[in-house]
């Protein structure tokens, strides 16, 4: 069953074009949003956020348009991204206290439990944390009210190849109990090692929206592995 | 309403906002421009925008599960609440002025405007000002605040220069009115001014969620 609906999304930029971008996202199961630099995943992540406005094209979640139902959607939607940092000079205390009181599902002993898995020391402020140790930061709030989907802006970038596999397998955990994920990665063994299902983006248009095994099927050959198909793809979308 | 407020006051806003809120004060300074105090208010609400634009405040908040219009709330909520906790000690000041020094010599001896009801009228245009032109100004963006905020300091002194010189022009004398002298032209004055803080800010609240909810983020 899809939860997510995202249909001929277009957003025109001066020098670029989200190009009628349509896919779906189903319960339980893990998406990886792939494509370049620039091809368009953040304007669409930020679409599906309504934190930009899509020309034209319609954002469904659990059957809802997003336009109206926004604050009831993002009460069930948690998200992060692995660049952007907030208030730096915040305790990771003061930033829960204050975004507990948005969620009614918030749930207290999730957020201690990541606290202690991703070892983060609450009395820390995110200006005192490495760049991995923010991005766990944000996924903490993310995951402690209870999301039925998480929204994930390259939420590997920035980790250690240690931290990287233990949030890999929490994403395959996570899928256990019904949590969709939709995360963007330039990182191919990330899709490789835990997406069940690829969106390939590449210059504003998707490429390839299907699952794994499907993908490789239709578009890797002779026993490519999937960074090498997403290269040879790549050089050919930009050679068309 | 009270959640985006307590995220205002507790991760928004600079100190300075809170400490600047005893400029109100200022009120019982003799022979000084006491419409300054206004602005100085105002300034210290400035930082909590300057703080929050550095800690990505605007996209944090437009993420929470709250509509966009709920945003622009929390910033006119926080920052009436300073301008009034500012305006309650201008009060005060106003009413010990009226009543207990209304014929202290170190106010009546003084060239530039007294402390009274109309006074507190003017510290509310003035507080209008602030949010139709600073505030109202950042949501065009809700990111360039210096426009805007340099707009607003010329239209906030030139309304102090002329709050100051109002009663020196013949016949405008009563606006420098002591104690419970023309008390009706006092409470008149004071009224209007309350009256334009109130309009000015439901319309720049209404402009500003209008604008940011056109802004891409």
């Amino acid at each position: 069953m899809s939860i997510v609906t995202v249909r001929d999304l277009v957003k025109e930029y001066p020098a670029f074009r989200l190009n009628s971008v349509s896919f779906s996202l189903e319960a339980g199961r893990i998406s990886g949003f792939i494509g370049r630099n620039g091809a368009g995943k953040t304007t669409t992540i930020k679409s599906m956020l309504n934190l930009v406005h899509p020309d034209s094209g319609e954002i469904y979640f659990f059957d809802k348009p997003l336009s109206e139902y926004e604050t009831e959607i993002k009460k069930r939607i948690g998200y992060s991204t692995g660049t952007v940092n907030w208030y730096p000079r915040k305790k990771i205390r003061d930033i829960a206290e204050v975004v507990k009181c948005f969620y009614d599902t918030w749930d207290e002993e999730a957020y201690r439990r990541y606290l202690a898995m991703f070892r983060l020391d609450e009395d820390k402020t995110p200006l005192e944390l490495s760049e991995g140790m923010k991005v766990k930061c944000n996924l903490l709030l993310a995951l402690s009210h209870k999301a039925e989907i998480l929204i994930l802006d390259e939420p590997t970038s920035g980790l250690d190849p240690f931290s990287r596999d233990e949030l890999l397998e929490l994403f395959i955990e996570l899928k256990k109990t019904g949590v969709a994920i939709f995360f963007s990665t330039h990182i191919i063994s990330d899709i490789e090692k835990c997406a069940d299902d690829i969106i390939y983006i590449s210059g504003g248009k998707i490429i390839a929206a299907m699952p794994k095994a499907d993908f490789a099927n239709r578009f890797s050959i002779n026993g490519e592995n999937l960074e090498q198909t997403f290269l040879r793809l790549e050089r050919g979308v930009q050679n068309d | 309403m009270t959640d985006i407020l307590k995220k205002e006051m507790n991760l928004s806003a600079s100190v300075l906002s809170y400490l600047f809120i005893a400029f109100g004060f200022m009120f019982f300074i003799p022979g000084y421009p006491i419409l300054c105090g206004v602005f100085f208010v105002t300034l210290g609400i400035f930082q909590s925008f300057q703080n929050a634009r550095e800690a990505n405040d605007i996209v944090f908040s437009a993420l929470l599960p709250i509509a966009k219009r709920d945003v622009v709330k929390g910033k006119f909520l926080f920052s009436c609440f300073i301008e009034l906790c500012s305006f309650v000690l201008m009060a005060v000041a106003v009413m010990l002025r009226m009543t207990v020094f209304s014929e202290a010599a170190v106010y009546r001896d003084n060239a530039l405007m007294n402390a009274n009801l109309f006074a507190l009228g003017m510290a509310l245009l003035i507080f209008g000002l602030f949010n139709v032109i600073f505030i109202g100004g950042f949501f065009k963006t809700a990111y360039k605040f210096g426009k805007p905020f340099v707009l607003y300091i010329i239209a906030a002194f030139l309304t102090i220069g002329i709050g100051e010189a109002l009663h020196h022009f013949p016949g405008l004398e009563m606006l420098n009115a002591f104690g419970f002298e023309h008390i009706v032209l006092q409470l008149g004055s004071f009224g209007t001014g309350a009256l334009c803080y109130v309009i000015m800010t439901l319309f720049s609240y209404r402009r500003a969620c209008e604008h940011f909810e056109m802004i891409d983020l």
